[in-house]
């Protein structure tokens, strides 16, 4: 199969002859064509792709400016506002205990006036205040009326029977129904 | 400066980058649309390919670092464009990129801007029954009139190995032609 003349042992790609004749070699040993003036209408329409698909890109460029910051940049800026979160979640804790005075349950709870501090104790803080006070009602005022009942007993021991009647008298008021 | 290495400059350059691309196109269009269509076959895909390979110069052209020509990259951007529609399309028209010869031929010969003669048709059903390699070898010499350095450069295959590509395939042809 002979080349044409001009193509003919010569490296002719990127000279004139070749570039004229490029749609004519391949229309004349292959048969295949192209449509009529189809490269002038090509370029046209590649150029305007071109320029819609600049103009998407720098759209989209726009729209993703957060997140083209360098990595280094990204890492600094993460760990201020993490820094600064903590600052303002540290600080108003600190304000919160000065502004509020600290309520101290066990004590509430040890005076006579329970139904009175009941009131002063806030929703949240009712169910430790309760418990503060069954302790001290119950099993710690219970121990304390017990050991004075055996104090009493172990007193009687030593109390001549002469002033047993006294003692009795006296102690057993005091400590039973008082 | 020869005149790629100007035209690369500046198309590098913004401020002139349309202009230049303007002229690429005028010089490298016709020549990387028939490598695209003796690839993809049909016009209207080769038209598509054609667009997307001049959209990816256009994109990439900055980061273009000058280890091969001008031609020689756009060339390969080309051939991978091509290969990268008929993987894409393998379930639609084309059977298999490695396997094209049967629905090569149907799909060509069916397309509106085939008009080839009994000799073309013989020549086409010849090519289409060769190896990939030997295929687009041969094309690439042969009808793009590519050196072998350059189509050692696009396809990354040794000079040496073209060459008796090229010849086995020649010399194929030849005996069928006469056949």
């Amino acid at each position: 199969m002979e080349k044409p003349p001009e193509n003919k042992s010569k490296n002719t790609f990127l000279k004139e002859a070749f570039i004229i004749d490029i749609s004519k070699h391949h229309t004349s040993y292959l048969g295949i064509t192209v449509p009529e003036v189809y490269f002038e209408k090509s370029k046209v329409s590649i150029l305007e792709r071109v320029k819609s698909e600049e103009k998407n890109s720098k759209a989209l460029e726009k729209k993703q400016l957060f997140f083209r910051i360098s990595p280094k940049t990204k890492y600094a800026a993460v760990a201020s506002f993490v820094f600064l979160f903590g600052l303002a979640v540290w600080l108003q804790n600190r304000f919160k205990k000065h502004a509020l005075p600290n309520i101290n349950m066990e004590m509430l709870s040890f005076t006579k006036d329970n139904l009175i501090n009941s009131i002063l104790v806030n929703d949240a803080d009712f169910e430790a205040f309760a418990d503060a006070t069954l302790l001290n009602e119950i099993i710690l005022k219970a121990e304390s009326a017990e050991r004075k009942m055996d104090n009493f007993f172990i007193n009687s021991l030593f109390i001549e029977d002469s002033l047993m009647d006294i003692y009795t008298s006296e102690s057993f008021i005091e400590t039973i129904i008082l | 400066m020869d005149k790629d290495a100007e035209l690369i400059k500046k198309l590098k350059d913004t401020t002139l980058k349309d202009m230049a691309f303007s002229a690429l196109l005028e010089g490298y269009q016709e020549r990387l649309y028939w490598h695209i269509r003796k690839i993809v076959i049909t016009h209207e895909n080769a038209d598509d390919v054609l667009q997307n390979t001049f959209i990816r110069v256009y994109k990439s052209i900055s980061n273009f670092q000058e280890k091969s020509s001008l031609h020689t990259w756009m060339y390969r951007i080309a051939h991978n464009e091509s290969l990268r529609f008929l993987e894409k399309n393998k379930n639609k028209s084309y059977a298999n990129i490695e396997d094209l010869s049967s629905t090569h031929l149907e799909i060509l010969f069916e397309d509106v801007y085939f008009n080839g003669d009994e000799i073309q048709m013989k020549l086409h059903t010849i090519i289409a029954n060769f190896t990939e390699k030997q295929k687009r070898v041969f094309q690439m010499k042969y009808f793009d009139d590519l050196s072998f350095r350059k189509i050692s450069e696009i396809l990354k295959v040794s000079e040496n190995t073209l060459k008796s590509t090229y010849y086995a395939a020649v010399k194929i042809i030849e005996e069928k032609i006469m056949d």
